[in-house]
């Protein structure tokens, strides 16, 4: 048997990614040269959408990589280690990423909403891992060192949908306390 | 504003679900033009470096002259005090460090942020200008660097710290004059930079077998708040014993043990897998760890029944006998909804199972 003994280090978090209901990529980030080339990297992503976007389970092993996963509604969120890392600090990281996402979409996890807030998503994703790293992983510090003020838009430049949507949320999750 | 009314019809359509779809490279980098026109209009700008963004992660090569023309409009945009239009620019800085030539450019500007009164630039500001900076620069920032390990702001003293770390490979001889800051920050009441802290510390000294076993030996006794640097440690004290020839009833055996009643289960877990991986120890010595991770194979987490089962296989390699106890609960698992749970419960069964046991299967 080989040394299963690990070489303690901060570098934990081989990638991230978040993927769509169709396998296609949204955002990803590889931290070491596991997969050197686009081509490699979203072949990788493929195979990983087909195992992973029927069985709920949370959790698979590879290409000899540990991935930890959440999906909901029409996107997934992925978050990769070595074989040998510890699953529930990867979960840890997976949930930490998935919760400041969620909170600034407001609840509202889908691909829609994804897109339009992609500057704040790509700045959580930047707060949360550097260079393979554990940043942050508790989300609200996350969000507070983003600084995303959820009303920035002032009322007259935001479109009637947009008006009306913030109040059925507020309204609904007034009613959900 | 033109470019605003456009932006709503698509929103009231409601047809496009990704407004970045099928973006052109060049016409991007085209838009990245109106950075230099004054007033700054911090909303445009913003989705203009997203769009920047955008088009880097989905894999589209940029050219060395497109991607330095880029950088160079970009740093027009320092002028803006707009706080989110300063944080796509860091982000924009650290995705074309690597392609853009004479990146060194924004140096004083990150220095200037960095150093400023802003918190919300400095951490940013300090992850950017440490991945834009080489060797013949870093001497010029090290006081500051040094400086930031030990601020009271969590996110600056992280961001320095996991800098510092980043810089080691080809700086170590300056990062290593580093270590009394970073000991500093080990005591920090914030659990990440306490983590980083000791992360580094190891970094730097790991091929030092004195200075590793004196780091361990200091933080042991020391109960450290973050579950992920008590993770870190026990990694660090399981390398250690590893190498000894007496394991049991040493300080470094006891700590490792009492992680197995740590409040965290992520620390419960490193600590059960770190006693069982040791090689000198004996099956009886197993039991506490092998009881825990028989905990976790009940636990309605896959997270946790899957981190179990696979520590459990590997054990059953070596030793047989000592998973045993666990078999009933692995019977449990071979119908489990994860198929790599199950499967790992079988071939953990198949070593550890008699006769009678494997037929059942």
């Amino acid at each position: 048997m080989d040394s299963a003994v690990l070489e303690a280090s901060l570098y934990t978090v081989k990638a991230i990614a978040i993927l769509d209901n169709d396998g296609e990529r949204v955002v990803a980030k590889y931290y070491d040269d596991t997969y050197q080339t686009t081509k490699e990297q979203k072949e990788f992503e493929k195979n990983l959408f087909n195992k992973t976007h029927r069985a709920n389970a949370e959790i698979i092993m590879l290409d000899g990589l540990t991935c930890v996963y959440r999906s909901n509604v029409d996107l997934f969120f992925y978050v990769m280690g070595s074989s040998n890392e510890n699953e529930l600090i990867l979960v840890s990281v997976l949930n930490a990423f998935y919760d400041a996402i969620s909170q600034l979409l407001r609840k509202n996890v889908e691909k829609r909403g994804l897109m339009d807030n992609l500057d704040g998503v790509v700045s959580i994703l930047d707060e949360i891992v550097d260079g393979g790293v554990i940043l942050e992983s508790d989300a609200s510090s996350i969000l507070q060192r983003v600084a995303i003020k959820s009303d920035d838009v002032p009322i007259t430049e935001q479109t009637v949908a947009q008006v009306l949507q913030t109040a059925k949320d507020q309204l609904k999750w007034s009613l959900l306390k | 504003m033109q470019y605003l009314r456009r932006d709503k019809k698509d929103e009231e359509d409601g047809s496009q679900s990704n407004p970045f779809q099928n973006l052109d490279k060049s016409a991007v980098l085209q838009e990245a033009r109106t950075f230099n026109e004054t007033p700054i209009n911090p909303r445009k700008c913003i989705h203009i470096l997203t769009k920047i963004l955008y088009v880097l992660n989905q894999g589209q090569h940029l050219g060395t002259t497109e991607a330095t023309e880029a950088f160079f409009a970009m740093t027009k945009l320092f002028q803006s005090k707009d706080v989110m239009l300063r944080r796509m620019v860091y982000l924009a800085i650290k995705e074309l460090a690597n392609i853009a030539e004479d990146v060194i450019i924004v140096t004083s500007s990150l220095t200037k942020d960095m150093t400023g009164k802003e918190d919300m630039y400095r951490a940013s500001a300090i992850r950017a200008l440490c991945k834009i900076t080489d060797s013949t620069m870093l001497q010029g920032i090290e006081r500051y660097l040094k400086q930031a390990i030990v601020d009271k702001n969590a996110s600056v003293s992280s961001a320095s710290l996991v800098s510092a770390l980043h810089l080691m490979k080809p700086n170590y001889d300056v990062v290593k004059r580093w270590v009394n800051e970073a000991q500093e920050a080990v005591s920090s009441d914030n659990t990440m930079v306490q983590y980083h802290a000791l992360g580094l510390l190891y970094h730097v000294k790991k091929t030092d077998r004195l200075a590793v076993s004196k780091l361990i030996f200091k933080y042991i006794k020391q109960s450290l708040r973050s579950p992920y640097a008590v993770c870190m440690l026990i990694r660090i004290a399981s390398k250690y014993l590893d190498e000894e020839p007496e394991v049991v009833d040493t300080p470094v055996y006891d700590f490792l043990e009492s992680c197995l009643r740590h409040k965290s289960e992520m620390v419960i877990y490193e600590a059960a897998r770190a006693l069982v991986n040791l090689k000198n120890l004996k099956s009886r010595d197993l039991c506490p760890a092998i009881s825990v991770l028989q905990l976790f194979l009940s636990s309605p987490r896959p997270t946790l029944r899957f981190a179990a089962v696979r520590t459990l296989n590997k054990v059953a390699m070596t030793q047989p006998m000592s998973v045993t106890t666990c078999n009933l609960d692995l019977e449990n698992l071979i119908t489990d909804v994860n198929r790599s749970i199950a499967t790992l419960a079988i071939t953990t069964l198949l070593k550890t199972g008699n006769e009678g046991s494997v037929d059942r299967l």
